[in-house]
This record gives structure tokens, C-alpha cells and sequence, in this order.
């Protein structure tokens, strides 16, 4: 294997090459999706591929071929050269990269129970016993969607500095969707459960809890009433937290958008929040969705502090942005595939707890909002967030009421994260998946959260 | 650039692949043949800063076992025992499956469609100087509009996919096409304001982009969504562009033609042929040959023909789409809606090109028409709507008032709320300056009484 990538890189270096990195990536893949406990189909993929990535007089190139062997990945990486040298033909500011400790290094994923050795059936059968939990939980729920996933491979990077780390990855995933209908009222509820520890997530993450939860969502919200549209005091979930944290703050962090102008960039070392937030992203947490040991740059991950008591304290940088910053990477680089090029992504970002119990924040708002479970989220650069909400219900004279069915927040980052005015003791890290160009398993979360006003939007 | 892939041997592989798993044991097999090269320049930050190609091929294999359904994709062609083992893996996948009663059989050979505009060689002939040459023409006409617009990313795209399928009950097909495609998304700097992102792109089957309009009308949208404002909270009239228009049907109208949606009780249609659910002026086709379609192609994902459906006809529902599966279920046909992830999946109903039918209205008329309201290029959170219900509560963003017929200033954090189904319904007029943005073909339409949640 090393010595097909060595032979890449060398003809890369004699063309010239400044930088020169070969990702190769072998993955097996099981698939299943089940519509109302019909398999639909029990699915495999085996892949490899090989990234091809090479900085030439300043600018970058890419190839991504699916054959390994010499002559192969020899011509993708000097076609990956040549592009660099014509796309810098037009180049401005060369690129550079921050200097960093050549690592040798072999990663291997240790599971309780591994994916690959259990057998198709017994996945069938445990996605088949969710789906029954959800669809015997009550008449009224019409439709389940259970998609399972599991992936294993071997991630094989070298570069021109003299890494060289052959790295196992798992990830384990499945998403549950259900449907209730009542007198022409659809509503929809969704789960994820993602790991990178094994299948042992199911031991925790049983069919019976994640389908009771998705199951009995779904009916609740068919009794609930639209909010009401306006600014209104808000308890977040920490699963809405954490899509708050990640959509509205976390994607302004990661150093490539906060240079294309993110309003974060004038933002370095002041405060942005109130004293209560602190913010990190950390791919270190074992077993979390987004944890690896090494990004797709070779850099070890790390535990990164972004927001400390309001003031914005770090970003998620590659090697390309901590040069420009004067500063470390952060070992956020992460890729899809071998099939693109890694970008700046969030690992598991979330707010640090504090000190609160629920009742506490809860107990002082006269009337607001109590939004427990996110459905969707996005942000722009400006700051603008909105979060969708799958389940909420209304905060009355200090209590939690009634159910409120598609609400959804949305406002301007920095305005909000000075209303934030407590955090409870509690904690909780979510998985799911993040689109930027790409998908990326990532997990975020934190506490419950109070904040003093938020724009809800009602369906009414 | 890899050599570009013939019909015979891509054909011969399938076949093979068919007949492989047909001796080993499926009662029905059917293998697809996927091949996309792809030559991309990109734009980050004011420069071109980089260039990739990537070429991906892989073949996926579904075969049926007393009435269970496996399937396989590998991309290690050059491997035959691989890919022997993969489809040995399908087989063994579907024995190790659940009996489908519903399972009927795979689509029976028809003679593929006839298509225009999907083809153009001089697509497959582009060099990366011939793409850093059309990024250069888009960033120039965005830098040199104004110096408070600054380009983030973007780029320019030529890719050449060639698909084969074959299956046990005759199908045997082969398309090529070609796209290309151009964009640029740029912000807005002025005196510490930073606008939201605005978008401009342009994809065609043949070499027909202009890169210098994309540059130009980003940076015309990224300068004029300075100085954004609040609004009122009140039922306004909005004019959604193609944009906002595509993320909103995507998430909710388009799932709701769906015949698996509708088989599953996930459709607000259900049993509701026949009946109005949109205003009189609103005719939508999906339509598989539409001349240079991004979608069009001569079969779908199942090997079978696409076609033009009425879907909305004069604001009456029509029909839904189809897969093979789906339309065996009820007996009829299919539409030719099976779609697939490349080789990576297993079919799914999805729309090909979702034609909103123009009005006869020019831009500037349906914007005088008006009076005031809101025009809206972008929506966000447009996924987060209820996708059952079609309840829907996102950001317009960028969006700009309008104010006695006229365009005046951008407005800032909108917040719009409502039912898609109601949307349908208030659409007074639609312009006549359509487009294609994904797979929705559609013009400007400008819809009565939508809640604005400003202040």
C-alpha cells in the first residue's frame, strides 16, 4: 500500500509540488432502509478511492481516481499538478501552509461489538422491532421510515513532510422517521442515533426508547396548537442548544467562512455573549460522532475553546487558515470521501453547562417557549440563524403547558448570544449530520438554556 | 482525461453482471453502470485558487429472491472477482432479507426515449485552461461592479456521465450527457455591515453559460442587500423567486406527487385527484425530455423511459409520479421517475424536471402589479418544513421590499410562515422569465397573503 502512495507523491515532487498528499480510503458499507417494516432493500457497498491533493506554485490541486495502482494514481496526480499550475495563473496571494510535526501513526478502532461481524439479519430484526414499537404505539401513526447505516474502513494519508498514518474508521447510524394523521393534522417526528464506538449503541439507544420517543412525538403534536408569531422568552433543549450552537455560532467559527467575511471576523477576542456562554468544539470525545484521532490533513484533533464566558476566543482552522492567522491547526479538516477535497468542519460542538436546574430557568417566565427538539437548522454569514422545531410547548406563569406544534426560531447570532442569560447543570451530546458541500457526522449540544427574547415564527 | 467510456462496453458489462447473478441464484437481477467525470475550477475569496478532477465509476446490482430485494454497488471494476463477489453479496443480502408481497417484478424492456440538448461534445473537450478562462469572466464581471462586493466561493463545472442498465426482463440501455455549470456567491462589505450570501449560478447541457451574467447579478444582488431594514409583522404579498421557489416545493410539493408518499399516508394529496388544490393559473408538468433538461435523460434509474406527466393542470391535481414498484402496486405504469444516487443506491420516486408553467407577465409588470411586498431570492431552513403537512416557517433572506410597485430597500431576518398548500392556492400571477434551478423550472411567482414575522 505505502509504496504505490510513495511513488504518487515522488512524481509529484518532481513536477514541482510544494505539497503533496495522498488519502487512500477502503470502505465497507451496510445499508437498510424500512418503510413500514417492508425491507426495502438489505443493501452493501464495497469502495476505495484515492484523494490527490498537491499545492503547485501557490494554488491547489485535486484529483480523485477509484483504481489503485502506480500508473494510475502516477497520471491522477500529475493531472492534479497541472491544474494547480493553470488555476494559479490567475492567483492573487499564493496559498501557504502552516508548518507542522511530520506524524507516524497507526489507528485502530477497538468495539465492544463490531458492526462488520454482526450478522445482516440481526440488524434486520432490530430495525424491524423498532419499527413495530412505533407502529403498534398507536393507531393514529400511519407511517415509519427506519434507515440503518454502518460503515468500517481504513483511511491510508502521506504526504510529502513525511506523515504517514493508516487510520480505521466506524460509524454507526440509523434515522427513524415517523408520521401521525387525526382530522387532516400530518405531523412528523424524527430520531438519529450515531456512534463511532460500534453497535453497541444499540444496547443503549434500544429499538424500544428511540422508538417509544419518535412514536409518542408524533401523536402528542397532533393535539397541539400552532405558537404564536413574535418575540417571546425561550427555554432551548440541550438538543436545540446544540443546533444553536453549531448552526447559529459553530459554522462562523470555522476559519474558511469567517475569512469569506463571516461576522465573526472583526469579532477575535471580544465579547459576543453573555458571561454564561463558553462554547468548544472537541474531537476527542470517545466514541462521540464527530471524534477521530487525526483530521484529513494528518493533524491530530483537539479540543478546541471557540467562545469563553462571551468573549470569542478560537476558531476551527486548517493548515491553509492557521497560516493566515498566525496560529496552530485545529484538526478540523475532514472529507466525505476519496471522492472530494476536505473542507473546515465542526466535530462535537457544544455549550458547557453551568449551574441551573430546569425548574429554576423555567420558573420566572411569565409566558414563552420550551423548545426540546430540533427538526432542521441553517445560517448564513451575516448571522442570520433559523432552527426549525419538531417539539415545543408553551412556558405559562413559570410552567411547562401545552404542546406547540412547527415552530421555528430565528434571529441574528450576535444579538441573541447576549440574551442568553442562564444555563442549567444538565448536559447532553447529540449526533447528527452537517451539509456544508458535504456530509460530515458530527454530534452537538449542551444545556438547558434560557434566553431573555427570541423571534419565534408560528404556522398560524 | 480518462477515456471516455463506449456504449458497447459499458453495455456488455451489465449484461454480464445480469447474467452472473441470474446463474447464481436470483430469480430477477438488474445491474447499472454509472460513469461521471468531472472537471471543476473553483473560485475562494476573491481568487481561483484551485482545480480538481474527479472520475468515478462503479457498478450497483439489485437482485430479487423469492421476492426479497438485495443490492450491491462496488466501483473496483477493474477487479472481476470483486465485482463477482459484490454481486454474490446481493444475493446472498436478499436471501438474508424479508419476503415482499408487494413485489411484483422488474420493469419489462421498452424502447428508450428520444431526447435533445443533453449531449455536447465540446463539454467533454474542455481543458482547465478553458474553465480558469470562464471563471475569470465571472469573477471580473462581480469584482469590477462595485468594491464592496466580495466573491467567497464559486466556480465553474464541466461533467460528462454515461449510464448502461440491464436487467433479466429485457431492459438494456445507454445515455450520455453532458452539463456544465457556473456560480458565484458573494457578500456585501460596508463599514463593518456584511450582507447575507448572495447567489447567482447557471448550469446547461451544452456550452452555453455566461459566466458574466452570474458574476454581474451576484454582485448586483450582494450590493443592493446593504442597508437591510426590520419589517412589520403582517400577511403581506411576496414574489418568490426560482430559488426560494425550488427550496420551498422541494421539501413539501414535490414530496407530495410522490407516489411512495402517497402510498404511505405521507402525502396531504392522498385521494385527491380531481380535486383544485391551486389557484386556476397554475399548470405544472414533470417532464423528463423537456429540450436540455438538467434532467433529462432517455430512461430513468429503472431502465424505463421518462415522459412528460401532468401533474397540475389549471390548478387541478392530475397525477403523482411513479417508480416501477410503486406503480405495480396500483396496477398502472410507470412514469419513469426512478432516480439514483449514481450507483451508490437503489432506485427512488423522484421528479425529473419540475415544470412550473409561465405566465405572461414580464419581472418589472409583476413587481409594479404589486404595489408593495416582499421579493425573495433565498429562503433558509426551507428543510425544516413539516414535509407531511407542508407547514413551512424559514428566513427570506436575502429579501427586499417593494414599495409602490418598486424594488426599494433589503430587509433583514423576515420571517415567512405557512402551508405550501395554502401557497398554491394565493398564487395571482406568474412571470414570464423561466428558468432552471435544480430540477424546477419555473418563473417568478408572485403569491397573495403570506405571514411575515418581522419585528
Amino acid at each position: 500500500m505505502k509504496e504505490v502512495l510513495i511513488k504518487a507523491v515522488d512524481a509529484a515532487q518532481k513536477f514541482g509540488a510544494e505539497y503533496v498528499e495522498v488519502r487512500f480510503e477502503k470502505l465497507l458499507k451496510t445499508m437498510l432502509t424500512l418503510k413500514e417494516g417492508r425491507v426495502e432493500a438489505a443493501k452493501q457497498g464495497i469502495e476505495n478511492g484515492a484523494a490527490l491533493r498537491v499545492l503547485v506554485k501557490g494554488a491547489w490541486g485535486f484529483a480523485s481516481v477509484g483504481i489503485l495502482n502506480t500508473e494510475t494514481l502516477t497520471s491522477a496526480v500529475l493531472d492534479a499538478c497541472k491544474m494547480a499550475k493553470v488555476a494559479s495563473s490567475r492567483l492573487k496571494a499564493p496559498i501557504n501552509l502552516v508548518k507542522t510535526k511530520a506524524v507516524e501513526d497507526k489507528v485502530v478502532v477497538k468495539s465492544l461489538k463490531d458492526p462488520s461481524k454482526i450478522p445482516v439479519e440481526d440488524k434486520i430484526s432490530m430495525a424491524l422491532t423498532m419499527n413495530n414499537i412505533i407502529l403498534g404505539y398507536d393507531n393514529r401513526v400511519k407511517s415509519c421510515t427506519v434507515d440503518y447505516l454502518d460503515l468500517i474502513g481504513t483511511n491510508y494519508f502521506l504526504s510529502s513532510e513525511g506523515t504517514y498514518i493508516e487510520q480505521e474508521k466506524l460509524y454507526v447510524l440509523s434515522r427513524i422517521t415517523a408520521t401521525a394523521i387525526e382530522a387532516g393534522i400530518f405531523t412528523f417526528s424524527r430520531e438519529e442515533i450515531g456512534s463511532t464506538s460500534g453497535y453497541e449503541i444499540f444496547d443503549v439507544e434500544t429499538p424500544e426508547i428511540v422508538g417509544e420517543k419518535v412514536a409518542k412525538r408524533a401523536v402528542e403534536q397532533l393535539k397541539a396548537k400552532s405558537p404564536k408569531g413574535g418575540t417571546y422568552p425561550a427555554v432551548l433543549g440541550p438538543n436545540v442548544v446544540g443546533v444553536f450552537v453549531h448552526e447559529a455560532f459553530g459554522h462562523l467559527a470555522e476559519a474558511d467562512l469567517t475569512l469569506s467575511g463571516s461576522i465573526l471576523l472583526s469579532k477575535l477576542g471580544k465579547k459576543i455573549a453573555s458571561d454564561v456562554v463558553t462554547f468548544y468544539d472537541d474531537g476527542t470525545i470517545n466514541g462521540a460522532f464527530g471524534s477521530s484521532k487525526y483530521d484529513e490533513e494528518g493533524i491530530p484533533t483537539q479540543k478546541t475553546l471557540l467562545v469563553k464566558d462571551g468573549i470569542v476566543a478560537g476558531l476551527m482552522h486548517s493548515r491553509e487558515t492557521a497560516h493566515k492567522f498566525n496560529t496552530t491547526p485545529t484538526g478540523n479538516m475532514r472529507a466525505e470521501s476519496f471522492r472530494v477535497e476536505p473542507i473546515i468542519r465542526m466535530r462535537n460542538t457544544f455549550m458547557e453547562p453551568k449551574d441551573h436546574s430546569f425548574e429554576e430557568l423555567v420558573s420566572d417566565i411569565r409566558f414563552g417557549y420550551y423548545l426540546k427538539s430540533f427538526r432542521g437548522g441553517q445560517a448564513n454569514l451575516d448571522g442570520t440563524f433559523q432552527v426549525g422545531i419538531q417539539e415545543a410547548y408553551e412556558i405559562v406563569n413559570g410552567e411547562v403547558g401545552e404542546p406547540v406544534r412547527n415552530a421555528s426560531i430565528s434571529g441574528n447570532t450576535l444579538e441573541t448570544l447576549l440574551k442568553v442569560d442562564a444555563a442549567g447543570k444538565d448536559f447532553r451530546l447529540w449526533p447528527g449530520r452537517c451539509g456544508k458541500g458535504q456530509t460530515a457526522f458530527v454530534c452537538d449540544g449542551g444545556p438547558h438554556v434560557r434566553i431573555k427574547e427570541v423571534l419565534v415564527g408560528g404556522s398560524a | 482525461m480518462v477515456a471516455v467510456p463506449k456504449q458497447e462496453d459499458m453495455l456488455s458489462l451489465v449484461e454480464e453482471a445480469v447474467g452472473f447473478a441470474s446463474k447464481n441464484g436470483a430469480d430477477e437481477a438488474e445491474a447499472y453502470l454509472y460513469q461521471g467525470l468531472t472537471t471543476n475550477v473553483s473560485i475562494e475569496r476573491g481568487q481561483i485558487a484551485r482545480s480538481s478532477r474527479i472520475i468515478d465509476q462503479g457498478l450497483g446490482v439489485r437482485v430479487i429472491v423469492n421476492k426479497a430485494v438485495g443490492f450491491s454497488y462496488t466501483n473496483m471494476l477493474e477487479n472481476k472477482a470483486i465485482v463477482e463477489e459484490t454481486i454474490l453479496k446481493a444475493l446472498s443480502f436478499a436471501k438474508a432479507s424479508k419476503r415482499d408481497e408487494n413485489w411484483h417484478s422488474l420493469p419489462a424492456g421498452r424502447p428508450s426515449a428520444s431526447v435533445e440538448g443533453t449531449y455536447d461534445g465540446n463539454v467533454v473537450e474542455l481543458r482547465s485552461e478553458d474553465l480558469v478562462k470562464l471563471a475569470s469572466e465571472m469573477l471580473d464581471a462581480a469584482e469590477n461592479k462595485d468594491k464592496r462586493v466580495f466573491p467567497i466561493e464559486g466556480g465553474v463545472g464541466a461533467s460528462h456521465l454515461s449510464h448502461a442498465i440491464a436487467n433479466s426482463s429485457g431492459v438494456a440501455n445507454f445515455d450520455q450527457g453532458t452539463i456544465i455549470e457556473c456560480n458565484l456567491a458573494a457578500i456585501g462589505q460596508e463599514k463593518g455591515e456584511v450582507t447575507p450570501v448572495c447567489f447567482e449560478f447557471n448550469a446547461e447541457r451544452s456550452c452555453s453559460i455566461n459566466p458574466q451574467w452570474v458574476g454581474d447579478e451576484a454582485a448586483r444582488l450582494a450590493i443592493s442587500a446593504l442597508g437591510a431594514k426590520k419589517v412589520e409583522t403582517k400577511a403581506t404579498t411576496v414574489i418568490f423567486t426560482q430559488f426560494a421557489l425550488q427550496q420551498l416545493l422541494y421539501f413539501t410539493l414535490i414530496n407530495a406527487v410522490k407516489a411512495d408518499y402517497v402510498q404511505r399516508n405521507q402525502s396531504a394529496f392522498k385521494g385527491r385527484i380531481g380535486e383544485k388544490v391551486a389557484s386556476e393559473n397554475v399548470t405544472i408538468y414533470d417532464d423528463g425530455l423537456c429540450r436540455g433538461g438538467l434532467r433529462t435523460w432517455k430512461f430513468d434509474g429503472e431502465g424505463v423511459p421518462q415522459q412528460k406527466t401532468v401533474i397540475i393542470e389549471k390548478g387541478v391535481l392530475c397525477n403523482f409520479i411513479y417508480d416501477d414498484y410503486t406503480a405495480k402496486k396500483e396496477g398502472r405504469d410507470s412514469t419513469g421517475n426512478a432516480t439514483r444516487a449514481g450507483y451508490l443506491s437503489t432506485p427512488n420516486v423522484e421528479a425529473t424536471n419540475f415544470h412550473l408553467m409561465a405566465g405572461n407577465k414580464s419581472p418589472e409588470e409583476l413587481i409594479s402589479e404589486m404595489g408593495e411586498g416582499l421579493i425573495v431570492y433565498y429562503l433558509q431552513g426551507a428543510h425544516s418544513s413539516n414535509p407531511a403537512s407542508g407547514e413551512f416557517s424559514v428566513v427570506a433572506t436575502p429579501a427586499w421590499k417593494i414599495r409602490n410597485g418598486e424594488v426599494t430597500y433589503a430587509t433583514r431576518g423576515a420571517m415567512l410562515t405557512g402551508n405550501v398548500f395554502h401557497v398554491l392556492k394565493n398564487i395571482s400571477a406568474l412571470a414570464n422569465n423561466e428558468r432552471k434551478v435544480g430540477q424546477l423550472i419555473a418563473p417568478w411567482v408572485l403569491v397573495r397573503n403570506v405571514k411575515v414575522i418581522g419585528k
